[in-house]
């Protein structure tokens, strides 16, 4: 028979049943939108995830002690000098500063509270890229000369200071006195990176007033693909210069975001795939119906045959309708799941993401279910005996 | 046009099985008007079956149109019943949620012929059985005679080589019955071979001929020399009193 014509009469039946084919194909609504909104935001997540790490540079790389080797930090695992050298060594290496951290009290002029005190060479700047609101960076002659100078975040600056332009007041770091030289701009970072007060200040400095050791390097490569080598050849050189093979360990935002893309995919599978034994259930509420459908249905099954219908027209008949009735539901599943997964965008601020071959995997995947679940009760008519089917009522 | 050598079928449902019906032989030419008789269990809806390749036999052969169905598998039965042979029920056995229209154009849709040809078709034999006035109306708000002539128009519109009318009129109220009754003197006139099966000697006495069944066995093979005339009343045409009471 004619393929129109079983979706017409497909058509008719889910109308002349709709409360029935509603409740049927609901399994299947729920299922396809809730596996659309879960990958639309999974997604949505991953592309925001990945452009805030890409704000913060693909191209930088740390290098740190390799703890696993279960020896306990001496404070001479990096030197001052080692940034320098490796710098003038590894061509890849555009930019590498020594990074040291600890919290301390800070004083300005309107309070104190404590931050985090960053020792840092000038080369910082360039690796974080930081946007500064007003004045400068400290320079490496700043870093060379152990001058006082500090350079503190915009919300710890107003913290400080107030709304008044902070550079060139004085600033007390654990009883010693700074010049504020410059103020880092607040970045739009969405996933909160960078949002605890910080002060940076030259690494000199910072050993002077706090402990002489480096905690470890931060660094960029030219490029992105240059990221790997930059970093192998970095700790090639460390181990060479402290002959401590197997003490570093070093991290690229390139790796990062490659398990960050991997995490975020296998997280959204994982809740796709609890998503879709919805979607188990609802195909197991078709095939039902449909058997349901078949037995009522059997004196038209007698009649269609005797008639003429071949029992594969009487299969793809019911094939049909049972495809029809889950593309339905898979359908206004779409519609619910695109929706929904804008609304959440919105409500998130991120930015709306469904893609088309989520929409075009759902519709097949609808009618898979259809074809699936349907063909049990569309063998079950089609085997029927003319005869038998004829008689019952 | 129908040959029928030694045909049988024996029912092997548990242990003893039950000859349903026992070495027919018999043929049937093109343009007779047969009408089958005989007491329930007689076999004469085991016959029906096999005519109408709705069943097989378990011995013996039939002919019809020069093939031996007996051969034939379930596909290709299928496409005999849809070509060579127009079904007509007690129960009239429309699809009830299709209007007359598209009930009569069914055959047709098994059978590959394009919609414009189908709506062609199905209107000239709704217009042949005098429902011309009622294509768009389902069975449900048709009259008992009238939804049995929609099922002669489905039956026919194939033009099929036989039209098998199992208890055509058992629904019916004498009068609708009378219409149906001359509907197919009319097609028999027109050169339509037809076999009905009925258990009333008053329905069987239309047809020219009478074959009598009891136990599985022809038993007689009778001829009517003058077959009563079905008065032949507004058909085609406008029915007055178009809404009878449908039997159930």
């Amino acid at each position: 028979m004619n393929m129109l014509e079983s979706i017409r009469v497909a058509l008719e039946g889910i109308a002349a049943n709709k409360l029935r084919s509603f409740l049927t194909t609901l399994g299947i609504v729920i299922g396809i939108a809730a596996v659309i909104a879960v990958v639309a935001v999974g997604q949505a997540g991953r592309a925001l995830l990945m452009s805030e790490m890409e704000k913060v540079g693909t191209n930088i790389f740390a290098v740190m002690v390799n703890w696993r080797s279960g020896e306990s930090f001496t404070g001479r695992e990096f030197a001052l000098q080692d940034a320098e050298i490796i710098k003038s060594r590894v061509p890849e290496v555009s930019h590498l500063s020594p990074l040291s951290s600890t919290v301390a009290d800070v004083r300005g002029t309107r309070k104190n509270r404590s931050a985090q005190v960053f020792g840092a060479s000038g080369d910082l700047v360039h690796i974080r890229k930081f946007n500064l609101k007003s004045g400068h960076f400290f320079s490496a002659e700043d870093d060379q000369g152990r001058r006082r100078v500090a350079v503190l975040d915009q919300e710890l600056a107003e913290d400080l200071f107030g709304r008044a332009d902070p550079v060139g007041q004085k600033l007390v770091i654990k009883n010693t006195p700074f010049l504020v030289v410059g103020v880092i701009a607040k970045g739009d970072s969405v996933l909160g990176f960078g949002e605890s007060p910080k002060i940076y200040i030259p690494v000199q400095v910072w050993q002077y007033i706090f402990s002489p050791y480096v905690s470890y390097l931060e660094g960029s490569a030219a490029s992105r693909e240059q990221v790997d080598t930059a970093l192998s050849q970095t700790i090639k050189v460390l181990e060479r210069r402290h002959q401590a093979a197997g003490r570093y360990n070093g991290v690229s935002m390139e790796q990062q975001m490659q398990t960050a893309n991997k995490v975020t995919g296998v997280m959204t599978l994982v809740i796709s795939a609890i998503a879709g034994i919805s979607l188990l259930v609802g195909g197991i509420g078709v095939m039902n119906i449909m058997l349901v459908s078949v037995t009522e249905r059997t004196r038209e099954i007698g009649i269609r045959m005797a008639l003429g219908a071949r029992r594969r027209d009487i299969l793809v008949q019911f094939l049909i309708e049972a495809v029809v009735l889950c593309l339905l539901g898979g359908i206004i599943g779409m519609s619910l799941g695109i929706g929904g997964a804008l609304l959440i965008a919105k409500l998130a601020k991120w930015p709306p993401l469904v893609s088309w071959w989520t929409v075009l995997v759902a519709f097949a995947f609808s009618a898979a279910i259809g074809v699936f679940f349907g063909i049990l009760p569309a063998n079950k008519a089609a085997r029927l005996n003319p005869i038998e089917a004829l008689r019952r009522d | 046009m129908i040959e029928l050598k030694g045909l049988g079928k024996t029912y092997s449902q548990g242990v003893h099985p039950v000859v349903a019906l026992e070495n027919v032989t018999l043929s049937i030419g093109p343009g007779e008007f047969v009408a089958v008789m005989g007491p329930s269990g007689s076999g004469k809806s085991t016959l029906m079956n096999l005519l109408g390749c709705l069943d097989t036999a378990t011995s013996g052969s039939y002919i019809l149109d020069g093939v031996d169905v007996t051969r034939l598998g379930d596909g290709e039965l299928a496409a005999v019943r849809n070509k060579k042979i127009g079904f007509v029920f007690q129960a009239f056995n429309l699809l009830p949620r299709m209007t007359a229209l598209r009930n009569v154009e069914l055959p047709m849709l098994y059978a590959g012929v394009t919609p414009g040809e189908r709506r062609e078709r199905a209107l000239k034999a709704l217009e042949v059985v005098g429902l011309a006035a009622r294509v768009h109306h389902r069975p449900s708000q048709l009259s008992g005679g009238q939804v049995q002539r929609v099922a002669i128009a489905r039956a026919m519109v194939n033009q099929p080589v036989i039209l098998l009318a199992d208890e055509p009129t058992g629904n019916l109220d004498s009068r609708s019955g009378g219409e149906i009754m001359s509907i197919f003197q009319e097609l028999n006139r027109k050169g339509a071979t037809i076999v009905l099966v009925t258990h009333e000697r008053e329905i069987a006495l239309h047809a020219s001929r009478i074959l009598h069944f009891r136990d599985g066995r022809l038993t007689d093979d009778e001829k009517n020399q003058a077959p009563h005339q079905a008065a032949l009343i507004s058909v085609p045409g406008p029915q007055p009193d178009s809404r009878e009471v449908a039997s159930p």
